[in-house]
């Protein structure tokens, strides 16, 4: 029998198999994608044959069948729920919390306050909010204490029986009055928590070349994003040590970082999973109760799922930072901008936030699509015991172009200039320099006024 | 606690739940019925709309007692195994809905104008969907798939 | 929401006796559409909550000896519906319409929002202009009163805890009186009122008007008629300069408030405007008549 066996079918048989191997891997090395070495520089709006093309969305048949898992249609067995005592006064210190009667009633698994808490703090640039408020109160909305209990209502009920005793500060409220610096939000720290500064040609030059100066205070009031899904996220702590947070946060790896902070223990112990967000704006940037429903978990065990309140939204969530913008141009008789000064206060509520890129991003942008040579500006943010500003769709964008185009459109009426034309004489074209020195490409901001004007008939309606 | 029976999409159903239970509670606590959204709690939004007895209404602002023996319909019961809604369909074809949140309260307000009003105007559609609040600001597009879903249902054009 | 016990009335009677029963800390709730978010809200904390939404005698629109019967327990959008009303209260489908949005409507009640009594309230001002009067049921029988009566102040009727609203009823001699209600809000859904305006009048002989009733919300504790306006009005010829005046008479009828939805005096102004172009558009009404 093994006579028949032959050595070199054998052999055949192996390469064979050898080669089939490799034929069924995959390419270890992945060949490099090539680019084209060559720039081509096609007009705006026909860069890419993309664009107009029919697409439609990934995942706009889960949305319409109702079949998408926002975080609070997730559910494990055994689940809590979570809520949170606010403060409901907007400085004090906290002399005591008595937790005792709320933990003594049946359905509450657990109660947490901020001493529990490894550190206390958290926020995307500056630590500057605690998780939960242990020994001061910075806005009305902040947590002193949270409950997770077998239902909400549980929850929400013992949150009342929660006893906080506090001793009122005078609070601050006007970011003006807050530069003053006599009541600090947070001592021994100045209100000014962030500044920046733009400065570019001669600005006493400037407002001497011009025929006209123009001044005007305009202020901007508090936005709340209102995502139709109100934050919402679920905790799990498991026997490993290790911590898993279903969460409707946007950026999770940021907020990886700062709950690994607050808990104090490894960033890879804690797993975040961020599941489809039901609108952001801006408004979900950051950590809110992770650190806490963490904890909480921890506690009892349990996996412990906490959603906000359409009120929990305004009072305890970010919110777009109301401006106070004065400004004060310079303009020639025949409409040239030849100097501009701008100053911006921001009222950043409690805590920081993002409110240092708000702050940059409308300082930069603060003197309009407009070449000016001669501009000094100068942004504050402050903190007042308001619910915090942070991030929100333009970052600063939208309230510093309402102050620059209202001063536009009261200088052509001024100076009897059609607003189209003022525009036109002084917008950005291709090559002109940005406040910050940035030589700019592609610019269309006149092309655009013009389509727009002749799409809404401004020639005809508007004088 | 009250009890229920009440017929959501076409099946009976029974739960034991505490008084204050809401329809939106009761269909998403009792019954796991998720596609009806808790936005706003308080007949605002409209993320949480559902057809009651032929009308769509805000089942945050109903009472579990009060739909006993009552017939729901919520976003679930829309689409077959086979096939998806003319409305849902169209919604997609248009990308409609961005973060989607929104999309089952509009999808059923827009099934509650079509079955009373299979021609509606712009204007009808606007006046439909004024109970909803789309924060990602789609409404165009929603508009737009419910004119062409109008259009399937009344025969006069080919589903996609 | 915090717990409360559910009963089910399936007539007014069985209402008034569960009330009566389980009272005085109980709540009737109808559409709910304002009662569930204050129960949410912990504003009401009642021991026991009377749902009437199944009671039958509560429902339904008719033309009767009477004049037009609608149950207290008839929606916004069965009013906007009824053949009856489009026909001859086009002010009343118009005031319906205003209401909340489709949801809100398909639920909400023209008692409720009667009940409710919030000064800017939309059900109110057409038809105390047509000078409707109500029908309260309690444990003694049943009570008759003008509109005007029924409200107290802002979320106050004279209903007490243990009485039900039953009906509304615009009288016989007022049926098909032209009719115009105007409000004015800050977006087309969902808004409430900054204020709301009806005026019903007949034309007299020579062009004059006639038992001219004119009716304000939003701008007073409850929905009020304006008295002043209309004495001004009665037996005067039919001229936009009238009806102008009658609009500045108007304002001096009204005790408009500041509040975060509008000043007194933007309130003030928007008397005026909606009190004069109600008269107008009630009287080209009767015009095509």
């Amino acid at each position: 029998m093994t006579d028949d066996v032959k050595v070199a079918d054998k052999t055949d048989s192996l390469t064979d198999l050898k080669e089939t191997d490799e034929d069924l891997r995959l390419p270890s090395v992945v060949e490099p994608a090539h680019f084209p070495v060559e720039t081509i520089d096609t007009e705006a709006r026909h860069q890419t044959p993309a664009v107009g093309q029919r697409a439609t969305r990934p995942d706009g048949r889960l949305h319409g069948l109702g079949q998408t898992k926002y975080i609070d249609d997730i559910t494990f067995p055994n689940m809590l729920f979570a809520k949170m005592k606010r403060a409901g006064i907007s400085s004090a210190l906290i002399k005591s919390i008595d937790t005792s009667e709320a933990e003594a009633m049946p359905g509450v698994a657990a109660v947490l306050t901020g001493k529990e808490i490894p550190v206390n703090s958290y926020g995307p640039s500056y630590q500057d909010q605690p998780v939960l408020a242990d020994e001061r109160v910075f806005h009305a909305g902040d947590p002193v204490a949270a409950v997770a209990a077998v239902t909400e209502q549980i929850a929400e009920e013992a949150c009342e029986r929660i006893k906080v005793e506090y001793e009122p500060l005078e609070p601050v409220y006007d970011p003006v009055e807050a530069m003053k610096d006599e009541i600090k939000v947070h001592p021994p720290h100045s209100n000014i928590y962030a500044t920046k500064r733009i400065k570019k040609g001669d600005l006493e030059k400037g407002f001497a070349e011009a025929d006209h100066i123009f001044e005007g205070v305009y202020s901007t009031q508090m936005i709340e994003h209102v995502p139709l899904e109100p934050h919402a996220s679920i905790a799990q702590w498991d026997p490993n040590g290790r911590v898993t947070l279903w969460s409707s946060l946007g950026r999770i790896t940021l907020g990886r970082a700062d709950i690994a902070r607050t808990l104090d223990m490894p960033i890879n112990k804690i797993r975040i999973v961020g599941t489809i967000v039901g609108g952001n704006f801006g408004g979900k940037n950051e950590i809110t109760t992770e650190p806490a429903l963490a904890l909480l978990s921890r506690k009892t065990g349990r996996p412990v799922k906490m959603v906000y309140t359409r009120e929990e939204e305004f009072i305890a969530s970010t919110t777009r930072h109301p401006f106070i913008m004065e400004y004060k141009t310079g303009v020639t008789d025949d409409g040239m901008i030849t100097a501009r000064k701008v100053r911006l206060v921001l009222d950043g509520g409690a805590y920081c936030s993002w409110s240092e890129t708000t702050l940059g991003k409308a300082c930069i942008l603060s003197a309009g699509p407009y070449n000016i040579e001669n501009l000094l500006a100068e942004a504050y943010c402050m903190y007042t015991n308001k619910t915090m500003t942070g991030a929100m769709r333009g970052f600063g964008a939208p309230q510093v172009c309402f102050a620059y185009e209202s001063q536009m459109d009261e200088i052509a009426h001024k100076l009897g200039i059609d607003p189209l034309e003022l525009r036109m004489k002084n917008a950005f074209h291709e090559g002109s320099a940005s406040p910050t020195g940035q030589v700019l490409q592609s610019v269309v901001v006149k092309d655009s006024l013009e389509k727009a004007a002749e799409r809404f008939g401004w020639k005809e309606d508007g004088q | 606690m009250t009890d229920v029976t009440l017929t959501i999409n076409g099946e009976e159903r029974s739960a034991s739940v505490p008084p204050e239970t809401s329809l939106l509670r009761l269909l998403r606590d009792e019954f796991y019925l998720t596609g009806s959204k808790l936005g706003c709690d308080v007949g605002d939004c409209g993320a949480c709309t559902v057809i009651v007895d032929g009308m769509p209404v805000n089942a945050c602002l109903m009472l579990a007692g009060q739909v006993d023996g009552r017939d729901v319909v919520t976003i679930e019961g829309l689409a077959t195994l086979e096939d998806l809604h003319p409305i849902q369909k169209a919604f997609e074809e248009f990308a409609s809905l961005q973060c989607g949140f929104c999309g089952p309260g509009v999808i059923i307000s827009a099934k509650g104008l079509l079955d009373r009003n299979p021609d509606p105007t712009k204007e009808e559609i606007k006046d439909a969907l004024s109970g909803n609040l789309c924060r990602c600001t789609g409404y165009t597009k929603m508009i737009e798939a419910v004119q062409d879903a109008a259009r399937i249902l009344r025969g006069e054009k080919e589903a996609a | 929401m915090r717990a409360f016990d559910f009963v089910s009335a399936e007539s007014a009677d069985q209402a008034v006796s569960l009330l009566s029963e389980h009272g005085p800390n109980v709540i009737v709730l109808a559409g709910g559409t304002d009662i569930l978010v204050d129960l949410k809200h912990a504003k009401h904390d009642p021991d026991v909550v009377v749902d009437i939404t199944r009671a039958d005698d509560l429902k339904g629109i008719e033309v009767n000896d009477e004049g037009l019967r609608m149950g207290a327990l008839v929606t916004h959008t069965e009013i906007m519906d009824d053949p009856y009303i489009q026909e001859n209260f086009p002010a009343l489908v118009h005031a319906a319409h205003t209401i909340g949005a489709v949801q809100t409507r398909n639920l909400g009640t023209l008692g409720g929002n009667l009940v409710t009594c919030v000064p800017s309230m939309d059900s109110g001002p057409a038809l105390m202009a047509l000078e409707a009067e109500v029908t309260v049921a309690g444990p003694d029988g049943t009570r008759r009163m003008d509109l005007e009566e029924f409200f107290v102040g802002p979320r106050k009727t004279v209903l007490e805890h243990n009485e039900v609203l039953l009906d509304v009823i615009i009288p016989k001699r007022n049926l098909g009186k032209p009719t115009d209600f105007l409000k004015f809000g800050l977006r087309k859904g969902q808004a409430l009122a900054l204020v709301n305006a009806a005026s019903a009048l007949w034309v007299g002989e020579g062009n004059t008007f006639k038992d001219v009733k004119i009716s304000l919300g939003a701008v007073a504790p409850t929905v009020i008629r304006a008295p002043a306006a209309e004495d001004f009005l009665e037996g005067r010829e039919i001229t936009p300069e009238n009806m102008a005046e009658a609009g500045r008479l108007a304002v001096e009828d009204a005790k408009p408030i500041d509040d975060f939805r509008a000043s007194a005096s933007y309130r003030r102004d928007l008397i005026a405007v909606l009190t004069k172009r109600t008269l107008d558009n009630a009287y080209r009404l009767a015009q095509n008549d």
